[in-house]
């Protein structure tokens, strides 16, 4: 065995971007989840609950990838459980549109015509916050070649400072559908209504897994 | 019966500098390869020549009798039979020792290996107050320092070139500026080291004076060089520094890197320099006060290094890069996908200054060791994606085995020769000294 061969480990950072695409790639199906329940497609819900399912399992495998070829004798440009913490929040984004996914699927539940606009954007803001996460997280390994300083972090940091306005943005278009359903109750069936809360917490969960997962990139930055 | 003796020593030699190259010459050269700066067969290119280089022009016209001084040639002075016998059983004990340790898979160095090797045959021939211990301390003392020096080394370079290029807003252009700097830095040290040795093995007999004077022109002459190269890297470098600008920052990035590749390569053609500089001797300097005590029948402190012995180091190394330094190369071409351009830059200057300054200073040390302290350096200034620290307690391990076995190995050898009289058939093959 060579000294030299011995030495290197695995980066994580190619497969945390690797991971990053394939949380992204579940996250861009939830507008189409969401078209797919107005337009009571049900259907389409299946293949695409089908399809987050299945993508939320790769990015599972390069989560696990990551994890098992990060034995505690290495060392990282990053603390440890900043990574660990990171790649975890990175995950939740990922759970969150697959019990998106999942609330869709399990009830045939059938979205109000005056509502149907105020979802739509709702969903829209929140891919927005992680689109806008996705950004940064993607230049993990520029990052790690500049060793998370110099002129690409601050550019890592200015992306990732527009999270907290897209987070907030998300919770108050949240609290207004929320009052728009609660003024169409006598309309709506309980069941309804129950689901409803369901499609806005997973959601709102989503935008917060991103923002989370911004905080934690900026932590690993800042720490150095 | 001469050429049978001549034969042997020869043969052993061969050995001690096929296990060099099957073995050493692949960590020196693995950085630059697992970072694609260069492909296997570059690789074994550029070590076939520059390790032969660095052999002839830094390692040694003129070598100690016994390596390094390990032990006082006075108190084999009257019998030039067992000298020769010994240096015989050292180097061929170093090499059989390098050769399990390799089959064992332990990370080990040709360095330590002779080195302990050496003091082994001493204590056995000429008892233990024969070997120089504050010698052997010094030595010891420099397999500490060596990779700790690498390391520091490495931490530095690499911080400058974060500092320089990659933190910059715009790093291709502060690229291709830095360039002549890190040529100007990393030829300076060769030069350097190739010059003022060079020159000064010329002059040996010379006053101090012009030793002196001679010292104060290779520097001139160094520095000259360096700044030559360096315009010339300028010359070459120019038409990367309009690419930047329109370019993202994660773009200029990768262009850095592509930039860093020649010089990733000038860098390793340095540390193959140092290496055949501070290894090669170790094969070829036992062989040559062998075969010089067998022409003369007397032992002398230095003895002489003929060219065609060099160039039998320099053979050897190139046949075991072919043979089976080759599959480790491209082993670790495989295995290590995680170094970029410019860490195998900065850890080859690091490695390849630490090793050159070592030889300088007559300290033999492991360039294995001081290639695994600069990338450790690197490691620490937030370089690389993960590195292995568990590493550092093997080359620690390396050496605690290394010299006790391959002493022992010697001891034994020599106990065995003695027995069968071969020192008594040597005495008889030498001319009788009045």
């Amino acid at each position: 065995m060579s000294l030299i061969r011995e030495l290197f480990g695995k980066s994580p950072f190619g497969p945390l971007v690797e991971h990053a695409r394939k949380v992204h790639e579940c996250v861009k199906l939830v507008r189409p989840l969401m078209e797919a329940c107005v337009r009571e497609d049900w259907e389409a819900i299946h293949r695409l609950q089908d399809t987050v399912t299945k993508l939320e399992y790769e990015a599972d495998v390069v989560k696990h990838e990551i994890r098992d070829h990060l034995p505690r004798r290495y060392f990282l440009p990053v603390s440890r459980p900043d990574l660990d913490r990171y790649l975890h929040c990175q995950d939740n984004i990922a759970d969150a549109a697959q019990d998106f996914a999942v609330v869709l699927l399990i009830r045939r539940t059938k979205i109000h015509p005056a509502l149907v606009q105020g979802f739509l954007d709702f969903v829209d803001q929140v891919v927005l916050v992680s689109e806008t996460l996705m950004g940064a997280a993607t230049e993990l390994e520029a990052l790690a070649e500049t060793s998370f300083g110099g002129a690409e972090a601050e550019s890592v940091l200015k992306k990732i400072s527009g999270l907290g306005e897209g987070e907030w943005k998300a919770d108050r278009m949240q609290r207004k559908l929320s009052q728009h359903i609660y003024s169409l109750e006598k309309e709506l069936d309980p069941i309804t209504v129950i689901f409803y809360e369901k499609f806005l917490q997973t959601l709102s969960a989503l935008a917060n897994a991103a923002e989370n997962t911004g905080d934690m990139l900026r932590t690993m930055i800042v720490k150095g | 019966m001469e050429w049978l003796v001549t034969g042997g020593a020869v043969a052993v030699c061969l050995y001690m500098a096929w296990t060099i190259g099957a073995n050493d010459v692949a960590n020196s050269m693995g950085a630059p390869v697992g970072a694609g700066c260069i492909t296997v067969k570059q690789a074994i290119l550029i070590a076939a020549i520059f390790e032969f280089a660095g052999s002839v022009l830094v390692g040694t016209d003129v070598t100690d009798t016994i390596r390094k001084s390990i032990v006082e040639p006075t108190a084999l002075a009257g019998r030039p039979e067992v000298l020769c016998l010994g240096m015989a059983c050292a180097l061929l004990a170093s090499a059989l020792w390098l050769h399990v340790a390799t089959f064992l898979g332990m990370p080990v160095s040709t360095t330590h290996s002779i080195v302990g090797a050496v003091a082994g045959f001493g204590v056995v021939a000429a008892g233990v107050h024969s070997v120089h211990w504050g010698r052997m301390g010094e030595i010891v003392a420099s397999w500490f320092i060596s990779p700790v020096a690498g390391l520091a080394l490495g931490y530095l370079i690499f911080k400058f070139i974060l500092r320089s290029v990659l933190t910059k807003a715009q790093p291709l252009p502060a690229a291709v500026r830095m360039t002549p700097f890190i040529v100007l830095l990393t030829t300076l040290v060769v030069a350097l080291a190739t010059i003022y040795d060079g020159l000064k093995n010329l002059i040996r007999k010379e006053s101090p004076l012009a030793a002196y004077l001679t010292g104060g022109r290779a520097v001139v002459v160094s520095v000259i060089i360096a700044l030559a190269a360096a315009a010339l890297s300028w010359l070459l470098m120019r038409r990367y520094a309009r690419k930047g600008g329109k370019l993202s920052i994660p773009e200029q990035l990768r262009w850095v890197e592509r930039v860093f590749v020649p010089l990733a390569v000038m860098a390793a053609c340095s540390v193959s320099f140092a290496h055949g500089a501070n290894d090669v001797a170790n094969a070829v300097g036992p062989l040559a006060a062998v075969l010089d005590i067998l022409k003369s029948g007397k032992v002398v402190p230095q003895v002489i290094v003929p060219f065609w012995i060099l160039a039998l180091g320099g053979l050897g190394i190139v046949l075991g890069l072919a043979t089976y330094g080759y599959t480790v190369m491209r082993t670790i071409g495989k295995e290590i996908t995680e170094i970029t351009p410019s860490r195998a830059m900065a850890a080859s200057i690091a490695a390849a200054a630490t090793v050159l300054a070592c030889t300088r200073l007559g300290l033999p040390v492991s360039t294995s060791h001081c290639v695994v302290g600069a990338v450790l350096g690197i490691g620490l200034a937030r370089g690389l994606g993960a590195v292995n620290r568990r590493v550092t307690r093997n080359i620690f391990g390396s050496w605690l085995a290394t010299v006790p076995a391959a002493a022992g190995m010697a001891m034994l050898l020599f106990v065995l020769g003695h027995h069968l009289g071969l020192d008594a058939l040597l005495k008889q093959l030498m001319p009788a000294v009045p």
